[in-house]
């Protein structure tokens, strides 16, 4: 019972990675559009685009953090 | 009893945290109840420490004025992380915090390095370490600011420009945002060291069970062997990424105690 609801409560925290993922498209999406708008800013705004990157990835590393702990350790 | 037992095989045989388990390598019991012992994760920062002497001294090229290779590398190094603090805090005042923000950039990275040589252990994973980091940092640029603005560095908790009506829990919502700061700052670091290690253990697990059923599913299996070497790239990445932003952000937490907003 308890291994069910670990299997099950592991499939509900990756969930969280929609976000991440959403939010990644959105940073280099952004990347894309501004770079397409303005060439010459390409190397400020991929620094500034691999920081949004990280920042959203870290987010969706949280909830695999998640899912592994509730699998393995709890 | 028996999803026990079953639990306690899980645990002990198949468990990808079995990587981040600290140990004791070298302990002595002195003096009734003091234990002191190398573990692993001490051993393998020293080994850390170790490796960036060893740099320097092949970058510093027996004081030549001619720099070779390594010192070009060096070189590069400072100039990024210098323009990072110059940016972010302040170009002409920011740079007493220069070496602070190198050392921290240089630690986070050769641990995040040595934690991707396979077999080895990645110190950086730990919240131990991270939290130690990220607690002392925020502490002291809370310190700095009461240094340098005494009670007026509560003015930072006060948005600019915000209604009167609204202002105390605005100000409660900036408080608890600049506690949060002291969590936010390690787990971004170690969550990320963390999944991604577990990550690359759980498919080389899985690929290893494909590789090894039969002579087929042995070249079946070269398709996941490439989404992990893409995998360890990306990883790569990470280490040099996570140091990046801790060390921006760190600049920016800085600035923050310093200018207030």
């Amino acid at each position: 019972m308890i291994q069910v609801a670990k299997i099950i409560g592991t499939g509900l925290a990756t969930t969280g990675l929609i976000g991440a993922g959403i939010g990644i498209g959105v940073v280099f999406g952004s990347l894309i559009i501004g770079v397409s708008r303005n060439p010459s800013l390409k190397s400020q705004l991929f620094a500034y685009a691999i920081l949004g990157f990280a920042f959203s990835e870290a987010t969706g590393l949280f909830a695999l953090m998640m899912a592994f702990l509730l699998l393995y350790v709890a | 009893m028996s999803t026990l037992s079953f639990n306690n095989i899980s645990t002990e045989v198949l468990s990808p945290l079995n990587q981040f388990e600290i140990r004791d390598l070298l302990s002595i019991d002195a003096l009734g109840n003091l234990h002191i012992s190398i573990t692993n994760i001490g051993f393998y920062l020293t080994i850390g420490a170790f490796f960036f002497l060893v740099i320097n001294l092949l970058s510093i090229n027996y004081n030549r004025l001619v720099s070779n290779s390594w010192s070009i590398s060096q070189e590069s190094l400072y100039a990024t992380i210098h323009s990072i603090v110059t940016s972010q805090i302040n170009p002409r005042n920011g740079q007493i915090y220069f070496p602070f923000i190198y050392t921290l950039f240089i630690f986070i990275l050769i641990n995040n390095l040595i934690g991707m040589v396979p077999y080895s252990f990645a110190s950086t994973s730990h919240f131990v370490v991270t939290f130690a980091l990220s607690f002392t940092i925020v502490l002291g640029a809370t310190i700095l600011g009461f240094q340098k603005h005494g009670l007026e560095f509560f003015s930072l908790l006060v948005p600019a420009g915000c209604p009167l009506a609204l202002l105390p829990l605005l100000v409660l919502i900036e408080f608890i945002s600049y506690l949060a700061r002291n969590i936010s700052l390690g787990l971004r670091l170690a969550a990320n060291i963390l999944s991604g290690h577990m990550l690359l253990h759980i498919l080389a697990g899985f690929t290893y069970n494909i590789m090894t059923s039969g002579i087929i599913f042995f070249f079946l299996g070269l398709i996941p062997l490439a989404f992990i070497i893409a995998f360890s790239g990306l990883e790569l990445g990470i280490a040099f990424i996570q140091a990046q932003v801790f060390v921006v952000l760190t600049s920016g937490y800085i600035k923050d105690a310093l200018d207030l907003h």
